[in-house]
């Protein structure tokens, strides 16, 4: 994921969990973040597709652990979308 | 005595595991598992020991997992289907065919399926609300009920709990989902009942099919929302009861699903169509998740209703 993409990213987490200094390192999980709980875990990735104009699946979205996996599956999409 | 004091111990054990193995293989689930737990300090133990117990029995203490990994998929999607509802202002799908070649039909997504709606059962506070409510309030209250027809058994939960209130009872159900024939059919054995259930592959909703003032109840539980002509569904229940025959009824309210066509947006919607079916609404119970999403124009609810076969023009 280049590093205006990241940014965007960041910028989502950031607004969304109220960090403001918030670090998207790729083994941040829901453990290390406050408030990151299923219902916000669907904001989360409902404001990322809006961000990026994409769009994820259940199975996508229920079987993400990490930060570094949701970075690879929105860099394939991304990267799908360019393509196309 | 002490066989079945072992056996609560037992089935408490693996409630606490099942809770565990969400803490630690879902954390983002936890925080709304343990609402639904906190919610009924006195009932929930025994409510999910029950479905933990009957699952164990028919399925195997290895499929836990599985059904945890099951509901966490289902409850993603409610409520990725909730959120995209909040942007479209209406449900995804609108036809009974678009469910049924994408869910209904496929084996290995409609077992994950019913069986991740079985855990929301005690796992969702506003299900376990509305199982209390079937025991209390329609099943406890029953007189001498011999026949009870299920319309859309699913994962054939909610008739098991029926027969675990009505030793008398037989429960013959119909479903259009081989897969709900085969869950339903385990589960049934497996807690204990097989004996006194019997399923059929087969449309209820073809009147010219079910058998008319055949049933001493009816229920149908998270079936009416699925339908394009609910009100199908209100005549079918009036068709199978015998005059004054008892009915319970659940259904979606402004709560999304992939395979939720017909929204609902009011209470009274449900009743009303009850009544000019003929049927009797004797008592309501809305209930809605503890949590929602932010800024949410709809909120998600789980409608109950009881009810009583009507046997003039008024009562």
């Amino acid at each position: 994921m280049n590093a205006q993409d990241t940014d965007r990213l960041t910028s989502v987490f950031r607004t969304l969990f109220n960090e403001p200094g918030l670090e998207l390192r790729d083994t941040l999980t829901a453990r290390d973040v406050d408030g990151w709980d299923s219902l916000n875990h669907v904001n989360l990735m409902i404001l990322i597709e809006e961000e990026f104009g994409v769009r994820f699946t259940t199975g996508e979205v229920s079987a993400l652990q990490d930060v570094g996996e949701l970075k690879r599956l929105l860099s394939g999409k991304l990267a799908a979308r360019r393509a196309a | 005595m002490a066989g079945t004091a072992t056996l609560t111990k037992v089935r408490q054990r693996l409630v606490d595991t099942l809770f565990e193995d969400i803490r630690a293989r879902h954390p983002r689930s936890i925080n709304g598992v343990m609402e639904a737990r906190a919610a009924f300090p006195d009932r929930y133990a025994d409510l999910a020991d029950t479905f933990v117990g009957w699952a164990i029995h028919a399925w195997g203490g290895d499929a836990l997992p599985g059904m945890v990994d099951a509901f966490v998929r289902f409850t993603t999607s409610v409520n990725m289907s909730q959120a995209r509802y909040e942007r479209a202002g209406h449900y995804e799908n609108k036809t009974f065919q678009d469910c049924l070649s994408s869910l209904y039909n496929e084996k290995e997504s409609m077992d994950d399926y019913l069986l991740g709606v079985y855990l929301t059962n005690f796992l969702w506070a506003h299900h376990a609300e509305i199982c209390f409510r079937f025991e209390d309030n329609f099943l406890k209250r029953l007189r001498s009920v011999k026949t009870l027809v299920e319309i859309a058994p699913g994962h054939g939960g909610w008739g098991a709990l029926a027969l675990k209130h009505l030793p008398t009872a037989r429960l013959l159900g119909y479903d259009i989902s081989p897969s709900s024939i085969r869950l339903a059919t385990e589960l049934m054995a497996g807690a204990g009942f097989g004996s006194r259930a019997t399923y059929e592959l087969t449309d209820a909703l073809d009147l010219d099919v079910v058998p008319a003032e055949s049933a001493d109840a009816v229920i149908c539980n998270f079936l009416i929302e699925h339908l394009e002509r609910p009100d199908k569904l209100c005549a079918v229940i009036h068709h199978l009861l015998k005059p004054g025959g008892q009915w319970f009824l659940t259904g979606a309210i402004t709560a999304a699903q992939v395979d939720h066509i017909y929204e609902f947006r009011y209470e009274s919607e449900l009743v009303r169509m009850a009544e000019q079916a003929g049927l009797r609404v004797t008592e309501t119970f809305s209930g809605a998740p503890r949590r929602t999403l932010p800024n949410a124009r709809f909120l998600p609810r789980s409608m109950m209703l009881i009810g009583q076969k009507r046997t003039n023009d008024i009562y």
